[in-house]
Order: structure tokens, then C-alpha cells, then sequence
């Protein structure tokens, strides 16, 4: 929902600078030159907030302020005053009437936003180009860590990535960051003196820069009161040290929204590909199932008939795993969708272990595979 | 309460300088000085030679008075791109209603701050909205029961006038 600001001052400079103020949220700014036209705006889109001067031709701020709390719809909008009336007896009289904040101009524009942030859930306007999308987009992420040697593990780890890896090692040195770049994940050692972990993190979420922004907990794994009071206050996930890159990379996926199909779905021709990785986890296997019948369906959809399970790189063959690929053959058979197993020798000779698995024919490569659907096609 | 007469020149001088430096820097950010005159620069300061804009504010209450800011046009131009955040070429392209609009409000600003110190201290009251004078052979007087104060400022290399004159409430 794109929220209302409604500004009402007799100074179209002010107007100008609300405006500009705004420019980066999610917002629409209305406008009302005094106090008469800003009771008809009012009445009229009913905004979200009304910034308030209140010396003005027509009608005052007062005046206006007396009449929007006296309207029995129009009351419950909150209020700032925006003004160069600042005396104390003023202040007291226009607060009585009734207003959420007072700021005495001159202000500055991050002062205004920052209190209208405390009213209304303002959102940075969605910088879709710069935003990753999918896990071959880049990423800027920023490492709050003290200790070197887990800042060069984390950045090592994910150099195969394209994301760029910052690392900085005091909370003053990542607010500093934050302030200068589009950070899409940020990762904070929770064994920061002082617990400045958590006052980084409050910083972080009150900074309408970065509410949103997904912040992990950096944690020795047997720590678990810590884990669990950053849970509390709200960390978007735990990462344990020692560091397991390829959960991490996974977690980093997931709460970043990344579309990670294209790991292990691609489309050659008229063929879907599902190639799986050489250690299929129980996350790896939920992942790919997740996307299964979606990928299936797009695949029919733009006209294809084939699929191929590559399974070369897969090590060993376990129950989850074999019961993903009887879901993925059903799934294809409900489409009339031709399928293939491509795999290795190691895992031919663990399929005739199972029950399930042991009549699976494979084929050693794609081009293999895509030829004999040939020769079904023809024969049928 | 303390009388008007008994405030001292140098409160008036503090306070419009500590409004003066504080409005320029928020919303400018430039640096304003104060730069004291001698009994002669204080007699020609407000004689002007070029084409000037001088925009006023008043306040009203248990003290009244008017606070007029000077400033050559090219300074009034420079403040009101900085505080519009436009370049030069766009200010020139707005015309003069923007820079009177945004000298309007840097003038409300300031003696807003002003006043404000002065309500802290018992006097309270209210402003009243700017107006702005344009011109080059100009000037203001001021009627005999006003005590004036006259200030200067040096902001970009160029002078900034407040010429403030106060009286007393009504009886």
C-alpha cells in the first residue's frame, strides 16, 4: 500500500523539501497551501499523515489542527507539527489539541522522515534492477566481524558466488556502510563486545535504509542462549561456526528470496534437465522438490515433452532422495512428460539395492538420453 | 518579569546570531558569521547601492518587532538554490517567485529561532507571515519608540544584514 502524506504550509519552499525528503519511499506527498485547503484534502484522500505548519494565511495550523480533531472522521489521522513556532507555552497549547510530534524548523530532511517512520510503516521504493533476484544476480553483503579469520573463511567460501562480500569489524564501521551503500544481507558476530550485536541490530531495523534487510546471527555453535536471544529479538537466521558454507550459502538464498532453481532446473530444446548435486542434504532435496512441479508445469506449458534426471554427479543414493525422484517421475507421467534417468556406475549398482530402484534404467549421458527418446518416439 | 529596556543588546545580538548560524547550516548548509561594524558601517550598511532583496518577519506578543534580512540578488539566489537543491541554472529558470518564496521562509526560520529564544525567557509570542521587498533605492525607517539592532553577517563572501526592531507590548 503506497502511503499519504499530506503537507500543509503556506511555503512552497517547505512543500519542495517535503517532497524531496520523500522521494525515496513508497509514498504519495499532497499538498495544501493553508489551513482551509488542507481540511479539504483531508476530507477528500483521508492521508495516512499530515505534516502541519502553523502560521498560514486563511486558516492557521491551529485552527486547522481544532477542526481535523473536532471531524469524527478525520481525527484518528496523526499529526506533526512542522513548525518555526517552537516557544514552550505554544508547544504545550498545540499538544493539548492534540498532535503525535512537533518539530521546530529548521530541520533537517532525515529528522523528517526518520519521525514519520515512526508512524508509518515507510518503505524505501523497491530499487528492482539492484535488488538480486536470482542466485546469479549480485549481491552486496556486509560482514560485521572481528575476527579475520571468520571474515576470509565466510568471503572464500562464497567467492564462487556473485556476490560481493564486505567485511568491516566495529558497529560504527557498519552503520557507516549501511549509510553509503544498498546492502542486501547483513551478518553481525554476536560475539561482539558489549552485545553491540543487538544494539547494532536495533540500529539496523530503526534505520528505514535497512528494516528490511535480512540480518543473520554469526554464533559458536554450543551457544545456544545467545542463539536463542537473537531469535527473540528478532535475527533473521543463526549461522553456527564453524562455518558450513554450503548451508550458509543455502540460508543466505532463502532469506535474500533468491530464485534458486536454475542450480538444478535448465531447459535444452524440447528437453527439462534437472541435474542434482553431488551431495543431495535433506535442504537440497526439500529445495528441488519445492520447485519440481512449478518447473513440470512451465515446461509443458511452453510446449516441451522431455525431461532428463541427471543424476551424474550424485555420491550416494538414500530414501529421500529416491522417493524426490519417484515424486518427480509421477509428476511427469500426470503430464504425459517422457522421461530419462542419466547417471553413474556407482549409483546403478546402489539402485539395485532398493526395491523401488532396482528396475531404473540409466542412461551415461544427456545426448544418450535425448536420442532414445528419439527411438520411443518412433517405435511408438 | 524583566522589561523590554532591561534586556541587555547583547542577548539580542547572541540570539540572532545563534538563529542566524543555526538556520543556515540546517537548511543551507553553509556557515553564516557574524562580523561586527563599527558606528559608521552600522550608519551605510542598510544604504543600498545594488539591486537587493529584503524579506521580513514579525513577531507579536508580550514584545513585538520585525527582523529584516538583506542580501544582494546573487546571494538570495545562491540561498534559495541551496535550499531548494537546485543548480544555479534552475533557480534562474524558476524566477524570482521561488527565491522570494524560499528567502521568505529562510527569514521565517530565523526569526521563528529567534523569537523562540525570546519566548524561553518569558516573552512569549507569535509570528506573522513574511513579505519581501525587491529593489536597488530603498529604505526602511523605523518609527521613534523602536529600539534597532543592526547585524552583519558574512555568508559565501557576501554580506547578510538583520536589521531588528524591537518594542514593547502595548499597554
Amino acid at each position: 500500500m503506497r502511503y499519504k502524506i499530506l503537507s500543509v504550509d503556506d511555503s512552497k519552499t517547505v512543500r519542495i523539501i517535503i517532497k524531496k525528503a520523500f522521494k525515496l519511499y513508497d509514498c504519495d506527498i499532497l499538498e495544501g497551501g493553508n489551513g482551509v485547503e488542507g481540511l479539504a484534502i483531508a476530507t477528500k484522500e483521508t492521508p495516512d499523515l499530515i505534516l502541519l505548519d502553523v502560521t498560514m494565511p486563511v486558516m492557521d495550523g491551529v485552527e486547522m489542527l481544532t477542526k481535523l480533531k473536532s471531524d469524527p472522521v478525520l481525527k484518528s489521522i496523526p499529526v506533526i507539527m512542522l513548525t518555526a513556532e517552537g516557544g514552550k507555552e505554544h508547544v504545550l497549547k498545540i499538544a493539548k489539541i492534540g498532535v503525535r510530534d512537533y518539530i521546530v524548523k529548521p530541520f533537517k530532511e532525515d529528522l523528517l522522515v526518520q519521525k514519520v517512520g515512526r508512524i508509518i510503516d515507510l518503505k524505501p521504493i523497491s530499487d528492482a534492477p539492484a535488488k538480486a533476484k536470482s542466485i546469479f544476480d549480485p549481491a552486496t553483503i556486509l560482514v560485521v566481524e572481528d575476527k579475520p579469520a571468520i571474515f576470509a573463511q565466510i568471503k572464500d567460501g562464497l567467492k564462487h558466488t556473485p556476490w560481493q562480500v564486505h567485511g568491516v569489524t566495529s558497529t560504527g564501521e557498519a552503520i557507516d556502510f549501511c549509510g553509503r551503500n544498498a546492502v542486501d544481507l547483513i551478518m553481525i558476530s554476536l560475539s561482539l563486545p558489549e552485545e553491540s550485536a543487538f544494539t547494532l541490530f536495533r540500529v539496523v531495523r530503526t534505520n528505514l535504509k535497512t528494516k528490511y534487510t535480512p540480518v543473520f546471527g554469526l554464533v559458536v555453535k554450543t551457544e545456544v542462549a545467545t542463539q536463542q536471544m537473537a531469535q527473540q529479538v528478532g535475527f533473521t537466521g543463526i549461522a553456527t561456526k564453524p562455518i558450513d558454507i554450503t548451508e550458509l550459502e543455502s540460508k543466505i538464498a532463502k532469506a535474500m528470496n533468491l530464485d534458486t532453481s536454475l542450480r538444478y532446473f535448465k531447459t535444452e530444446g524440447d528437453t527439462l534437465i534437472m541435474s542434482l548435486p553431488e551431495v543431495c542434504t535433506p535442504s537440497v532435496i526439500n529445495e528441488v522438490a519445492a520447485y519440481l512441479k512449478g518447473k513440470v508445469a512451465e515446461a509443458v506449458d511452453s510446449g516441451m515433452n522431455k525431461a532428463v534426471f541427471d543424476l551424474r554427479e550424485v555420491k550416494r543414493l538414500d530414501m529421500n532422495l529416491i522417493k524426490m525422484l519417484l515424486t518427480a517421475m509421477q509428476t511427469c507421467r500426470e503430464v504425459a512428460l517422457l522421461y530419462s534417468l542419466v547417471g553413474n556406475g556407482s549409483l546403478m549398482a546402489d539402485c539395485k539395492g532398493y526395491e523401488d530402484t532396482r528396475n531404473w534404467q540409466f542412461h551415461e549421458n544427456i545426448e544418450e538420453a535425448r536420442q532414445n527418446f528419439q527411438k520411443q518416439t518412433a517405435s511408438a | 518579569m524583566t522589561s523590554i529596556q532591561e534586556i541587555p543588546e547583547s542577548v539580542f545580538q547572541d540570539n540572532i546570531t545563534r538563529a542566524v548560524e543555526e538556520v543556515f547550516r540546517t537548511m543551507l548548509s553553509l556557515s553564516a558569521t557574524h562580523e561586527p561594524m563599527n558606528t559608521d558601517e552600522k550608519k551605510t550598511c542598510l544604504s543600498l547601492g545594488t539591486s537587493h532583496v529584503v524579506s521580513t518577519v514579525g513577531f507579536i506578543g508580550a514584545i513585538n518587532g520585525l527582523v529584516y534580512l538583506y542580501m544582494n540578488v546573487n546571494l538570495a539566489s545562491q540561498c534559495a538554490a541551496a535550499m531548494l537543491g537546485m543548480t544555479d541554472e534552475e533557480i534562474v529558470e524558476a524566477g524570482d517567485e521561488a527565491v522570494n518564496d524560499a528567502i521568505g521562509e529562510l527569514t521565517n526560520m530565523t526569526v521563528g529561532t529567534f523569537k523562540n529564544q525570546l519566548s524561553e525567557k518569558g516573552f512569549s509570542c507569535k509570528l506573522t507571515i513574511p513579505s519581501i521587498v525587491r529593489g536597488n533605492n530603498f529604505q526602511i525607517d523605523s518609527i521613534s519608540s523602536a529600539t534597532r539592532h543592526t547585524y552583519r553577517f558574512k555568508v559565501a563572501g557576501q554580506n547578510l544584514i538583520a536589521d531588528l526592531l524591537i518594542k514593547p507590548a502595548s499597554e
